[in-house]
């Protein structure tokens, strides 16, 4: 998805426009539910988180220029936000659940493909330099909403030595990427 | 990425922290009143934020059921001023309508503007009428460019109104294409997200305050509907 149109949708759904709310809805919604719904890995708390999303897009739109981030990052962000506090306000952990049913992937532009595809090459370079368990844990908190706990079970380290390993691997990857 | 001189190793750890979700609830609600008043420990968290983000790339887009975004629209939009009653039930007589004096309209359409086009383009033209022909507007647009170009034949806006066109696809809720002219002749170029919807769509005119729909809907009563035809 071409970053300039979805800037200015956002732009204008700040000013309250409907139809430019449903654009953003149309041209991002896909890729928002699938990451609420890899998070919940279930379809009917995604479903309602997503509008949760969309909502708070909605009354937080005319802010967004004021944040600094670029236009998928601040929809992810909120998508991903909201999707970890539903899973952490489960009263348990849902297990044995049925896997969700992907459709297929309508696939981003050729030109949004290829910058996303360089930024993401550079992240991936980065992740494989910190270790697979490394890079593991720090995939897990971010797409799966791990807590240090989960995680310290999950590798079957104390929880500190696990606090202590992904701190690390954080800041070794902004190095790496800021090289 | 640059980032404050004022903060701490710790801080940019925490920052990090914060990003990915790892603080426990009452850390976060710490560090988010801290947040409020620091612009440059926002813009460590948005560094990290935007570090981070391409890691969701891996995530596969999943087209959500269409009732998410009706329930969602519902939610957002239902206790305001909605289109004007009736206005779906005329817009079903309209299309039976519309199709009817479709053949007519390409006609029309491709004699009134034959002398505009050139030849290769992708043009398509409608007829937007009044069952009464109170209005008539005709238009002409050019998929090349995006511009749709109308000339209204007969009728004109209300005293102290608008005539505001519309673009309607198969059961969606209408979009606005712009505000007539007050001339009778004009053109609207047609944003690009729209476009290619343009082939399938029918056009219908509404009456509406001076500016246009305060609402992004229509508000005021469909004056003339008329679909859209390639020439």
């Amino acid at each position: 998805m071409d970053t300039g149109i979805i800037e200015k949708m956002i732009a204008n759904v700040g000013l309250g426009d409907r139809s430019a709310f449903s654009s953003l809805y149309d041209a991002t919604s896909a890729k928002l539910f699938g990451v609420a719904l890899r998070v919940l890995n279930d379809r009917a708390d995604a479903e309602d988180v997503l509008q949760e999303v969309f909502v708070k897009i909605w009354h937080n739109a005319d802010r967004y220029a004021a944040n600094g981030l670029s236009p998928m990052t601040w929809l992810i962000t909120i998508a991903r936000n909201t999707a970890i506090d539903r899973l952490r306000a489960r009263k348990a952990p849902s297990e044995g659940e049925e896997a969700v049913v992907s459709l297929p992937d309508p696939g981003p532009t050729p030109e949004a493909a290829a910058v996303a595809a360089s930024e993401r090459a550079r992240l991936d370079g980065c992740l494989q330099e910190l270790g697979d368990d490394q890079a593991g844990a720090v995939r897990g908190a971010y797409l799966d909403g791990e807590t240090y706990q989960s995680l310290a079970e999950l590798y079957d380290v104390p929880l500190n030595t696990m606090r202590t390993w992904l701190r690390r691997s954080l800041m070794k990857l902004k190095e790496c990427l800021s090289r | 990425m640059s980032e404050a001189p004022d903060h701490s190793h710790d801080d940019d750890v925490l920052a990090a922290e914060y990003a990915m979700h790892l603080l426990s609830p009452q850390d976060r609600r710490t560090f988010e009143a801290r947040l409020k008043d620091d612009p440059g420990l926002r813009a460590l968290v948005a560094a990290w934020q935007e570090r981070l983000a391409p890691l969701a790339d891996e995530v596969p887009p999943i087209a959500p059921p269409p009732a998410v975004k009706a329930a969602l629209m519902d939610r957002l939009f239902k206790e305001e001023p909605a289109p004007a009653p009736g206005w779906w039930g005329r817009l079903a007589l309209w299309r039976a309508l519309a199709l009817a004096s479709m053949a007519a309209a390409v006609v029309l359409a491709a004699l009134l503007f034959v002398q505009q086009s050139a030849p290769g383009q992708p043009v398509m033209v409608a007829e937007v009428a009044a069952a009464d022909d109170s209005l008539r507007v005709l238009a002409r647009y050019n998929a090349k460019d995006g511009v749709l170009q109308v000339s209204r034949v007969t009728g004109k806006a209300a005293a102290g109104r608008a005539l505001e066109l519309w673009l309607i696809v198969g059961q969606e809720t209408p979009v606005s294409l712009g505000v007539l002219p007050a001339g009778k002749r004009g053109q609207l170029t047609v944003a690009s997200n729209l476009r290619p919807l343009m082939s399938d769509a029918i056009l219908a005119i509404s009456d509406e305050p001076p500016g246009g729909s305060p609402t992004g809907a229509p508000t005021g009563a469909v004056l003339a509907v008329g679909q859209i035809n390639s020439v």
